[in-house]
Parts: structure tokens; sequence; C-alpha cells
């Protein structure tokens, strides 16, 4: 349940779980009014919140958040898992395969032919 | 995480440093190669590579910033000044091109006849689509700040709206852009009319499309719950502030070509 001080009404009432969840880059000093006002209504929990909250899907960064942050030693480009190592492998062997070949066809075009 | 007893971000090894720098290795040589041979295999190889290393850097980035919270007020000053000097660089690169562009036409050598537009160049009529394109991205300019203070008021819906509306309009210049380079009668090789006009107007639309991207994953970023992102929206917001700037000034290069018309 997601709770601010109403301005209007100096009570307690319900807010939606993004005026809770305070993004970074909002300036702190400001006291973000929530846009739509809710005087002083019961109290609601985030399943009967309404369409608001759930805009556009469910919000998954906390638990993304929390599976990034488990302290394993693995690098932040293979934190995420296979996908993470096939893309990176992919990659380096884009890398390496290149510029070999890049090397090779420099090679021969500075051997052009004679007349 | 580990504990940590200062607020700055102690990146992980990564590879992509690397990795972009073989993907400009191979544009280089797979450009020369492609003008020699006419081969394209080496420059799509290129290509390909740059479009690895740029998804999975900022895709690292992300993870960093709204995952780890590795993005501290300190950090993002020092991301902020990244921005900064970058869109310096930016006005300063296109200062470059006006110069370029007032020096042959503010006294047209004898070459090109003395006269601004040179002999044999019909130019495009400035009031046509120049002008439209010029309200789109001013209207665009609008939906930006519009995003913006959305963001700022924590009004999400809002946001994507106005974003997805930013986006549109970015699309819709650019498709009016490249009409005018098809109906364009003259081309990039017809002198120095041609040159500064494409290589001038060339960049301003290449930096309207990367600018379109960057909105759009913003957009998705905003969609997907994964933060507000005043930061970049606000860095974006001045990007395209200048975009406006320079097809202001676009619009003003071209109109000694109408005075021309007229008499």
């Amino acid at each position: 349940m997601y709770y601010k001080l109403s301005g209007f009404t100096q009570k307690l009432t319900g807010s939606a779980p993004t005026t809770a969840y305070n993004p970074q880059g909002l300036r702190a000093g400001l006291p973000a009014e929530s846009p739509t006002m809710i005087f002083a209504s019961p109290t609601k929990v985030i399943s009967e919140a309404g369409a608001t909250v759930e805009y556009m899907g469910k919000n998954k960064v906390p638990d993304l958040q929390r599976r990034f942050q488990v302290p394993d030693g693995v690098p932040i480009h293979l934190k995420g898992g296979v996908p993470d190592r096939l893309l990176y492998r992919t990659t380096m062997a884009l890398t390496v395969g290149g510029v070999l070949y890049c090397l090779v066809a420099l090679f021969i075009a500075s051997q052009p032919r004679k007349n | 995480m580990t504990h940590q007893a200062h607020t700055y971000h102690m990146v992980d090894p990564s590879p992509w440093p690397l990795t972009g720098a073989a993907a400009a290795f191979l544009l280089t040589w797979g450009i020369a190669i492609w003008f020699h041979y006419s081969s394209m295999t080496l420059v799509s190889l290129g290509l390909i590579l740059l479009l690895l290393t740029m998804i999975q850097w900022w895709r690292d980035i992300i993870r960093e910033s709204t995952y780890q919270g590795q993005h501290t007020p300190p950090v993002q000053k020092g991301l902020r000044y990244g921005m900064v000097l970058f869109i310096s660089s930016e006005v300063l690169f296109f200062i470059g091109f006006f110069w370029a562009f007032y020096h042959s036409s503010l006294s047209p050598t004898p070459e090109l006849g003395g006269v601004w537009p040179p002999t044999g160049i019909t130019p495009l009529n400035p009031f046509e689509v120049p002008l439209l394109n010029t309200a789109v991205l001013l209207a665009s300019g609008v939906t930006v700040t519009w995003t913006h203070h959305s963001i700022m008021a924590g009004e999400r819906k809002q946001a994507i709206q106005s974003l997805s509306l930013t986006i549109i309009l970015g699309l819709y210049f650019t498709t009016l852009q490249a009409m005018e380079y098809y109906e364009a009668p003259f081309t990039i090789a017809d002198g120095v009319y041609g040159s500064t006009f494409f290589v001038a107007t060339g960049f301003h639309g290449l930096h309207v499309i990367i600018g379109s991207t960057f909105l759009a994953v913003c957009l998705l970023r905003t969609g997907s719950n994964s933060t507000l992102q005043h930061n970049t929206i606000l860095a974006l917001k001045q990007q395209l502030d200048t975009d406006i700037l320079l097809m202001l000034f676009d619009y003003s290069c071209m109109s000694p070509s109408i005075d021309e018309d007229l008499k």
C-alpha cells in the first residue's frame, strides 16, 4: 500500500506506486504533487488502484534490480546469463575474424598486378 | 554489491572499447576496399560489429544505472559535463559548414559567374517543403518540451504520449527531407552550391535520425517502467534545440536564393 500526505486536506491519502517509487533525476527538494488529487478517499491497495498504475504492462524493474545486484563477481556484460554469453561470443568472433580477414584483404590489395 | 566508501562508479572490465575499435578499423578499410573493388563484405562486417557493440554497450549502461544504481549524483554530474562538451563540439562542427557556405555565397567567385546561386543552379524554393520542415522541427521541439515537463511532474501517461508524438514528427521530417533530396534538381557534385547544401543538410538529417532513434529508446524505457529519464530527455532536448537552430540557419541560408529568384 502506498500513502502520501495530501497538501489539500493535510491528511494521509492513498497514492499511486509511481509517486512512492521516486526515480533518479527528480529533484528531491520539490515536493511533487501527484497529478490526480484524491480528496481524503479511503486508501487503496495496488491491485485496485486502477489503470494508471499498470499503464503499459507490469513494472519489472524491481525484479531486474534484484537480479543485477547479485554480488557474484560476474562482469556486467555477462550478468544476464546465456543470451549475454551468446551475444558476447558472436561479437568477439566477428572482431577477431573480421580483423584477420581485413588484414588478408589489405595484403592482397597491396600487391597489384604488374602490366 | 560490495561495500564501497565513495560515490564513484568503478566500472567492470568491458570488451566493448575493443570491439568498437575493431568496428572502426573494419569500416575504414571496408570503405576503401568498397571504393576500389566494389566489394561490400568488409564494410557490412564493420557495420554489423558496430551495431552489436552499440547495442550491448548501452544495454550495459542501462544495467549499471537503473538496475545497479551506479549513477549517483557525482557520476551524473560527469555525464552531464560530457553531454555539454559533446553538444559544444557539435555546434562547432556545424559552424564549419556555415562558414563554408557564407564564404562561398557572400562573395561568389568569377568561376561561379559572380552570382549566388551559381550560374546553372536552380535552387529549391524555401517557401515550400523547407518551410514545412522548419515548422515540423519546431513542433517537435514543443512536444519534447511537453515530455520533459511531464517527466518532471511524474505524469507517465502524458510523457509516453508526447514522446511518441515527438518521434512521429522526427520521422515525418526525415521522410520530407528524403523526398526533397530525391526531387532536388542539383547533386552533391554540382559545384560548391551542391556540396555545401548536401553536406550541411545531410549532416543535419543524420542528427535528426540519430535523435529519433535515441528518443525511441527513451520511449521504450519509459514504456517498460525502466525509469523516467529526466537526464536523458534533458540532454536530448538540448540536442533537438540545437537542431532547430540549425534548421533555422539552413532556412536563412537558402533565403538569399529567393531574393535572386524574385529579381
